[in-house]
């Protein structure tokens, strides 16, 4: 597959200011024409909103303009000011109300992100949560692509419990660190050889490999002379060397399929954590990027954590909007700027949304290709595990329907894993069950 | 059902519930321990006490007591004791509305819980004990690599991010989590390490820059060309230098002549150099690394000459960039800045570049600045001589040469003698590599790297407590207690002489370690994780209602934002509290001086916000304080009133955490899901409210909120004087208020500025409030008292708990109580004395994995 490098730059004007932000586009290198009689890919992302959304209601009855969701009542959407960028996407995106996982209803909202990914019963049963629906996804069809998934977050780390900064799990105990530097996500993604030749590359790998083997020996051989509780943390060494054995395995099989060449002209890498705009556009242009060059399937985004205070995510509504108070104070406060917000990070999303659908794919495009939600575990301002504000978008072509707003409230309520094991489905990964799940969410994919 | 759903549920007991008083039936006369005291007095105790709340139908905090079968001595429910032990003993529960038991009621439950706790622990020292396997913290990885190689190294930054949690330390071993990302990054980092450990056998060929600036007469801005003042453009003063070329690995080093012009009234001017990419303050881009401080004192007739230096490998690359269709290579830049600062610089700013105060403030004079990469004196340099020793083994006898390297090399790296199957098992990882690779150099880098990241060098291990290995555990434990660190040749001696173990050589060592520089990394990782100090820097700042406190960019796209790239006064305070506890440690105070003490540890610029006189310059020092001055202490410290605030109010809630979780050593819980926020339970917004003290009354009108913050909300109140940039100040302006900043024309001087706050400043803050099952206290002496009188004891038991906890690098329980009371005890002893505490810890059983003597 021969490529081009980007040599398009699309123009996005950025708020005040007049700051022009250079935007790559790939250029002949849509799946259309690579992959033509292939089956096209089928992709899942989960992305986090943290400290909860603005819900307002009118004195009247009617919907507020600020409030979260778009409109007040189920059926055919229509947009308030609040979710206004998502209007031309109307036919792309769902709104579901009622969800929530109960394993972290007792969790308390500045935790209950652990489970947004996994539904974990981790106030009773899991206490260190479990796979996560993107995981869950990777295991059976992950081998498709160079990278099984993307794990991406503003924070960066795993974040410990109750307080995670990554959505994703292989399994109980086993959080992935999420990664949040651009450059960093870049070279992992594009230039994983850092610039060595393929052959000395697969030399390295073969060597790798029986090095590997050798630490596995001596590793279990020390395993066996640690007392009863440290072999527990042993077995999680042995695990990652086992992961890393399979990792070099593969890497040797995808040094036979060419890197993408992807140019970072116009991607500004090196953005800084104080620019929320640029940044949080630059990380959603990375996820873009690793989808078209169909680098991987399945990834998570955490664009905030419900524990910010240590890093500059904090002071994010204030850079955006010059709110006064933390990004948390946004939430437990419910200023004016509440609404405003949620506005500003629905721009971001829609941004998101919008790029997969420009890009054709196809017949269609990549946003019909790839299933999307946008939720938070911590609904409002009052700590509240309940009902969680939901949107699903893209996904067309893997059987969703869109264009409406679903209720799931009292007599109706299902649980949020519904909507995962639905979505499971839809990329190829059939489930029957997925944690606490009831049955499929036929309302939005039959 | 789960528990924080009953929390809301508010159904009160329709049982009836029968008091009767338990010396009624005999408790107070003391009562038989076990079962049968169980059922005869604890049970009668609870039906009348606590079931209510703590029961089948309601269980607040998640603590019930019903379900409980009082047979402690089968090990059942042991962490569920000792919590109701602890709300007892500490008269917490039950809540003060409620009948409570007589003093000597409580005194015998608390008696017949202890000794069932105690009976078991000392039974079951059999038993399992926690976790304590475990990895390297990100910094502890970091400073053994710097121990072990010989060379600092910037890797963290390449590993994920450690957990965090407030008031918790991250090496507990319980979150320090591996997994296959992980360890692909300590594999990089280990490349990476060994590329700069061994270097190859030619001599590199010596990159050079050089500058000079010639201080002659002065220019238009008043300043000559050699001359740094402390604004140019929209950040601090700086001056540049582009690096022509640089080696990929080395040692560099930086050589300035330089002076300071120092007007009348000022002592000394501060050069910072720091290097990396080119630093934008319009645009807030750049990252660099600090090369180091230079105090200059010398006059500009007699310039000195000052060498720093650092690592290439540090040093953050700007990657090449487009620009205006040409390609930029990659680039590094030195920026030797004018950091000074004496508190008041945004008193005498205009829009724009002041010069008057440039010229009136002290610059730097920098003349000459070369730099040099690698630093090649001895070549190959020691840090490769110590791995690849010399010998002339390597011509005649080059496998066993290796298989020395490798022994030695895991020898310091695993911490302990090592095995002949471990250093075998190395070699044939060597003889894998040695088969593809031309040089012993090349391949020894790629065996080294595997050692770093096998798992006895990543983690903290106690491998079947053999008596070989146990000494050099010990060592381990005290070196990475108090420095962060592997073991230096002192202590792997003592290791293998087998004296280590006796107490009195690990009281001699563990002053020794204390007095080391390398303890400081001790004593910042304990003290901010503790304190929970560093969310302080990202506090949002209400620059309207505080325009003094931060240094902002006056012009660009980051016009109003605080500058970037200086060390600002929130790093000072941080440094404050580290520095504060480090002298502690050092003098070997009493740790009550936490509470209340007779100095402070400032520099300039955080002297002039507390309102101290008299102290000059950057560097921080133990400062005499008076009354007046209104510190003393950590409660006072800007780190933690700022860090506990909203950025424009104290916030009352954080601060009683704060005093609760790091003084008292309680657990605060986090709110429950489905309750009201605060704004809700008393209006719309909480900014169009009233004060935060009358909205947390109302909040606490509200059964569910009530139940926690009674508890919790006295403790912050009378920190209520301290406003949201720790600043005493009793009085405030009316909500709404916007307060201008510093204006040469309205204000001339500083003075004349304050006198316009005071105009403003006129509703008194009431910082009075009845703490819980205790007096009414109001404002911050009165608190600092009754704390001193009254909660002594759970102030040094918690500073106990701490340190223990740190040190052995796991949870304390149930089992280590009666550890923590010996310990107590021989602090009351010492008086308090933090050192000998530190000394104490060092010696108990529980640090050393000894068992104790019967």
């Amino acid at each position: 597959m021969k490529q081009k490098s980007w040599h398009i730059n699309r123009r996005e004007f950025i708020k005040g200011g007049g700051v022009a932000l250079a935007l790559p586009l790939l250029n002949g290198m849509s799946w259309g024409k690579a992959a033509a009689g292939k089956a096209l890919p089928k992709r899942m992302v989960v992305s986090y909103i943290a400290y909860g959304v603005y819900e307002p209601k009118n004195k009247d009855g009617s919907h507020h303009d600020w409030n979260w969701w778009p409109c007040k009542d189920a059926g055919p959407l229509t947009f308030n000011k609040s979710a206004a960028p998502f209007e031309p996407l109307k036919d792309s995106v769902s709104y579901i109300r009622g969800l929530e996982h109960a394993g972290g209803v007792g969790m308390g909202g500045h935790s209950s992100g652990d489970v947004f990914a996994t539904g974990a019963d981790m106030s009773v049963t899991e206490k260190t949560n479990n796979i996560s629906v993107d995981q869950l996804a990777a295991k059976v069809n992950g081998h498709k692509t160079r990278y099984a998934s993307l794990v991406l977050g503003t924070e960066g780390g795993t974040g410990s419990y109750g307080s995670a900064k990554t959505l994703s799990h292989y399994g109980p105990g086993r959080p992935i660190p999420s990664m949040h530097r651009p450059q960093e996500i870049f070279n992992r993604l594009f230039n994983p050889y850092a610039g060595k030749g393929i052959e000395q590359v697969r030399a390295d790998l073969k060597r790798e490999a029986s090095v590997l083997d050798l630490m596995m020996d001596d590793s279990k051989r020390l395993k066996g002379r640690l007392g009863k509780e440290d072999q527990q943390k042993m077995e999680e060494y042995l695990d990652s060397i086992r992961a890393l054995e399979k990792r070099v395995e593969r890497t040797s099989q995808w040094t036979h399929q060419p890197l993408p060449n992807v140019d970072t002209k116009g991607l500004n890498l090196e953005v800084s954590h104080k620019e929320p705009e640029e940044y949080t556009r630059c990380m959603y242009d990375l996820l873009y990027l690793a989808f078209q060059t169909d680098s991987t399937r399945f990834a998570t985004l955490m664009l905030e954590s419900e524990q910010s205070s240590g890093s500059e995510m904090w002071n994010y509504a204030n850079y955006v909007l010059g709110y006064k108070g933390a990004t948390h104070d946004i939430a437990h406060k419910r200023p004016t700027e509440s609404g405003k917000w949620d506005n500003w990070r629905a721009k971001q999303h829609a941004y998101f949304l919008e790029r997969l659908k420009n890009t054709p794919e196809g017949d269609s495009n990549m946003l019909d290709q790839t299933v999307v939600v946008w939720g938070s575990a911590h609904p409002h301002a009052s700590h509240s595990t309940k009902n969680y504000p939901i949107q699903v978008a893209g996904g067309n072509a893997l059987g969703f329907k869109h264009g409406n707003l679903h209720s799931f409230e009292g007599k109706k309520k299902v649980p949020l894993s519904n909507l995962y094991v639905s979505m499971l489905n839809a990329v190829d990964a059939p489930t029957k069950q997925f944690a606490d799940s009831t049955g499929e969410m036929k309302e939005i994919r039959a | 059902m789960n528990f924080s759903a009953c929390l809301n549920r508010f159904i009160f007991t329709t049982a009836a519930v029968t008091i009767v008083s338990l010396a009624e039936v005999g408790l107070a006369k003391g009562f038989p321990s076990g079962k049968a005291g169980f059922e005869s007095h604890v049970k009668p105790f609870f039906q009348t006490h606590c079931v209510e709340c703590h029961g089948p139908d309601k269980s607040k905090g998640k603590i019930t007591v019903h379900s409980l079968d009082g047979d402690l001595a089968a090990g059942q429910e042991l962490e569920r004791w000792e919590h109701i032990l602890d709300a007892l003993e500490h008269g917490d529960m039950p809540p003060e509305e409620e009948d409570r038991p007589s003093a000597e009621d409580r005194a015998a439950m608390v008696k017949w819980i202890e000794s069932g706790l105690r009976d078991y622990v000392k039974k079951a020292s059999k038993v399992a004990v926690e976790t304590t396997t475990r990895r390297l913290t990100n910094i502890e990885y970091q400073n053994t690599m710097r121990d072990l190689l010989g060379f600092e190294l910037e890797l963290i930054d390449d590993l994920p991010v450690d957990p965090d949690k407030p008031y918790h330390f991250n090496n507990t071993a319980s979150f320090m989590m591996v997994g296959p990302d992980q360890l692909v990054r300590y594999k990089e980092a280990a490349s990476k390490a060994m590329a700069s450990a061994i270097v190859d056998p030619e001599k590199p060929k010596i990159h050079r820059t050089s500058a000079k600036w010639e201080h002659g007469k002065p220019g238009k801005g008043g300043l000559t060309r050699a001359e740094i003042g402390i604004y140019q453009g929209p950040g601090m003063g700086s001056k540049t230098v582009g690096l022509k070329s640089w080696p990929k690995t080395g040692e560099f080093k930086i050589r300035v002549k330089a002076s300071g012009n120092i007007p009348a009234g000022f002592k000394e001017v501060p050069l910072r150099l720091v290097i990396g990419t080119s630093l934008r303050h319009d645009s807030g881009s750049g990252t660099y690394q600090e090369v180091g401080v230079i105090h200059l004192k010398n006059t500009p007739d007699k310039p000195k000459e000052f060498e720093l230096r650092g690592r290439i490998e540090n040093i953050p690359v700007q990657p090449s960039v487009t620009h205006r269709n040409k390609v930029l290579p990659p680039s590094i830049t030195i920026t030797a800045q004018n950091i000074f600062d004496n508190g008041e610089l945004n008193d005498h700013r205009k829009s724009g570049f002041d010069a008057s105060w440039s010229t009136e403030a002290p610059r730097v004079v920098l003349e000459s600045l070369d730099f040099e990469a690698p630093v090649a004196e001895v070549w190959p340099p020691e840090h490769h001589t110590r791995i690849l020793f010399e010998s002339p083994l390597r011509k005649t006898n080059s496998g066993k040469y290796a298989y020395e390297v490798i022994k030695r090399f895991m020898t310091r790296a695993f911490r302990r003698p090592v095995a002949r199957d471990e250093v075998d098992h190395f070699y044939r990882v060597y003889k894998i590599y040695d088969a593809e690779f031309d040089t012993l150099e090349q391949a020894m880098r790629e065996t080294l790297a595997m050692v770093l990241i096998s798992p006895q060098f990543l983690y903290h291990t106690v491998i079947d407590a053999t008596a070989a290995t146990r000494p050099y555990e010990l060592a381990s434990r005290l070196s990475y207690f108090l420095w962060g660190s592997m073991p230096d040749k002192e202590l792997f001696e003592l290791a293998a002489s087998g004296k280590l173990s006796d107490p009195a050589i690990i009281a001699s060592q563990t002053r020794r370690l204390l007095a080391d520089d390398r303890a400081e990394s001790f004593v910042k990782n304990f003290t901010t994780q503790w304190l929970s100090v560093t969310k302080a820097k990202t506090v949002n700042i209400n620059r309207d209602l505080f325009p003094r406190f931060l240094y902002t960019v006056h012009l660009g796209e980051r016009r109003g934002q605080e500058q970037l790239f200086r060390p600002t006064i929130r790093d000072y305070m941080i440094e404050e509290t580290i520095g504060f506890v480090g002298e502690l440690i050092k003098n070997n105070a009493s740790v009550m001086n936490i509470v209340e003490s007779d100095f402070a540890y400032l520099n300039e610029p955080l002297a002039v916000h507390y309102g101290v006189d008299g102290v000059y310059g950057l560097k921080h020092r133990p400062v005499r304080i008076k009354p007046e001055h209104r510190l003393g202490g950590l409660l006072t410290h800007g780190s933690v009133l700022v860090g506990n605030s909203t950025g424009s109010a104290p916030h009352t809630i954080y601060r009683a955490v704060w005093l609760r979780e790091a003084i008292l050593g309680d657990e605060v819980k986090p709110p429950p899901a489905e309750v009201p926020a605060l704004a809700d339970s008393a209006g719309d917004s909480a900014e169009e409210s009233v004060t935060i003290k009358d909205l947390l009354a109302l909040h606490r009108t509200k059964e569910s909120c009530a139940d926690c913050h009674v508890r919790l909300d006295p403790w912050g109140i009378p920190f209520e004087r301290y406003s949201a940039i720790g600043k005493f100040q009793p009085m405030v302006p009316k909500d709404g208020t916007r307060v201008r900043g510093f204006s040469l024309k309205a204000d001339k001087t500083l003075d004349g500025y304050n006198k316009y706050l005071k105009k403003i400043f006129n509703i008194e803050v009431d910082a009075s409030a009845r703490v819980p099952h205790g007096p009414m206290v109001d404002g911050m002496p009165e608190l600092k008292r009754y704390l001193i009188k009254n909660r002594k004891k759970d102030i040094v038991k918690n500073v106990i708990r701490r340190l223990m906890t740190y040190g052995i690098g796991r949870e304390l329980t149930y089992r280590d109580r009666f550890e923590v009371e010996k310990l107590l005890k021989q602090a009351k002893e010492d008086e308090y004395k933090l050192q000998d505490m530190i000394v104490s810890i060092c010696q108990s059983p529980t640090f050393t994995g000894e068992k104790p003597k019967k």
